[in-house]
């Protein structure tokens, strides 16, 4: 096989994925109303109910604890450059900026994809072999509905909140080192925090965590549906799925924060 | 029907009579499964039509199969219980999924159904803790819960024991008998479709070379059909294999 014929094939793989994703995205979208609470079905709100607990209970202890090391991390390599110039008091700025727009969303999502989308996968992959997902259709319930539309709703829920979480984690974390470093006290902290971050950003993290939920959950619902075979394909989906999820994730971040630079939202007040 | 390029089912034509039990046999790679998974509406036939209670499940629209699959019960090869729900939960949503029944209706019917199973004192436990035979009786009860006049079975003997195997042959025989189901079985378990078929069926290769009653098809002549009866290994990959050697053989003595 050539080169040429090589790269098509990737092009024509990589083609399809998206296809496929985008199918499965609006399938999944025009069930949503069937898992809203009122509107929809309680047994479905139920369900989604549940994995809300799973996705954001077990992911709250890793992504807060990544965010506080990250932060603590981000203000000690800030200070050592900011201090030639005594400007020390520039990290508040950094540290909530920069966990803000970039790094609470990109630290949540990667932790969620890590456990998240490998537990979807490694799920619906399981359903797939054991003839679950068959016998549902066969009695005529959707596994769209059944399944995946739960899980979509408990992740547009969840990675947000784990968002701001995260994001106030990783703040706190700046706040620790100018504390031992500068005295700093927590009310100046965060008022200094309250001045540097604008309503956009928030905005902005906000609908970044949303976009990052969407793929996790659709890229794991998605390598699972495609399990065929025996166990073994299972593990290869979860892997394909954590792999994928996290890739797709730094790709859509790295879009949004493009467009967000290119608008001239990135400006400061 | 074909996959790859590989023909799969080729001119199947078959008709299954209300009330019966009909086995459909056929070795590994017959196109059983296949075959099934066309039945059901859940993969299509490239050309031919499948009727079932006159519907063409081929063409027909989702609300139009749906109404046909609400006739039809399944209980698959790998039970497809789910195993976050109860026994009495999965034979219960269906009920709860598709009907507007009262909870204590349910109750009831969920109750008659692991009766008439045999698991009347395992409603409360979970897949998991099930032995292989119970998931197939609990399978069987979820697939009878909507009271369907089909019931077929996807390899229903496979990985069990000759006692539980039995068992769910009279089982089987015990549905037909006390509900005039009409059943399908899927299976390669000779004994096991001797003692409960009206008419046997065989697939090979994708294509069904009989279709007789259980008398006239252990008498049948046809090679494969007494090979599979007399349990006679297939000879090609042993000659294909002497052929390779000896070629070899040949060559290398050149």
């Amino acid at each position: 096989m050539t080169f040429l014929e090589k790269a098509g094939q990737a092009a024509v793989v990589q083609v399809e994925d998206a296809g496929a994703l985008t199918i499965q995205f609006w399938s999944v979208l025009r069930k949503l109303p069937r898992v809203l609470p009122i509107v929809g079905s309680r047994r479905r709100w139920r369900s989604a109910v549940q994995q809300m607990l799973e996705i954001g209970a077990s992911a709250l202890p890793m992504s807060g604890m990544m965010s506080l090391c990250t932060g603590f991390i981000l203000a000690l390599q800030s200070a050592s450059e900011l201090r030639k110039y005594g400007a020390l008091e520039f990290v508040v700025a950094l540290v909530a900026i920069g966990f803000t727009r970039e790094l609470g969303p990109m630290i949540t999502a990667l932790s969620v994809s890590g456990r998240s989308a490998s537990a979807i996968s490694a799920e619906i992959g399981t359903m797939v072999v054991t003839e679950e997902i068959d016998a549902l259709r066969v009695m005529g319930l959707d596994p769209v509905e059944f399944t995946l539309a739960p899980k979509y709703l408990a992740a547009l829920v969840t990675i947000p909140c784990l968002t701001i979480l995260s994001t106030l984690c990783g703040v706190f974390a700046g706040y620790l080192f100018l504390a031992f470093s500068m005295d700093m006290s927590l009310a100046t902290y965060f008022h200094a925090v309250a001045e540097a971050i604008l309503l956009r950003d928030v905005a902005f993290m906000l609908v970044k965590s949303l976009v990052f939920a969407t793929i996790i959950v659709h890229v794991g619902c998605l390598e699972g549906l495609r399990v065929r075979g025996g166990p073994e394909a299972v593990g290869h989906a979860t892997t394909a799925a954590v792999v994928k999820s996290t890739f797709l994730v730094i790709f859509a971040d790295l879009g949004a924060t493009a467009i967000f630079y290119f608008m001239g939202w990135s400006a400061t007040a | 029907m074909s996959y790859g390029g590989r023909r799969v089912l080729d001119r199947v034509d078959l008709d299954v009579y209300r009330g019966e039990i009909l086995v459909l046999l056929g070795g590994s790679g017959s196109g059983k499964t296949t075959l099934l998974k066309n039945v059901l509406g859940l993969t299509k036939p490239e050309t031919g039509s499948i009727m079932i209670h006159g519907v063409d499940i081929t063409c027909c629209s989702r609300s139009e199969l749906g109404a046909v699959r609400r006739h039809i019960g399944v209980a698959f090869q790998a039970a497809a219980l789910f195993n976050s729900l109860s026994v009495e939960e999965n034979v219960a949503l269906p009920l709860r999924e598709l009907t507007r029944l009262a909870d204590s209706t349910i109750k009831l019917m969920v109750r008659l159904k692991l009766l008439a199973v045999g698991l009347s004192d395992a409603g409360s436990l979970y897949p998991p803790e099930l032995s292989g035979g119970m998931r197939k009786r609990a399978a069987v009860a979820r697939a009878m819960a909507l009271d369907p006049e089909i019931l077929i079975f996807d390899e229903p003997s496979a990985g069990l024991d000759p006692i539980v195997s039995a068992e769910l042959d009279e089982l089987i025989l015990f549905l037909k008998r006390s509900f005039g189901i009409t059943i399908l079985v899927v299976t390669h378990e000779m004994e096991s479709a001797f003692h409960i078929a009206d008419r046997v069926a065989m697939l090979y290769q994708g294509r069904l070379i009989a279709v007789d009653g259980k008398e006239q098809f252990s008498g049948n002549a046809h090679p494969r059909i007494r090979q599979f009866l007399d349990r006679q290994p297939d000879a090609r990959p042993r000659v294909a294999a002497e052929e390779f050697i000896s070629a070899y053989l040949k060559g290398s003595t050149k």
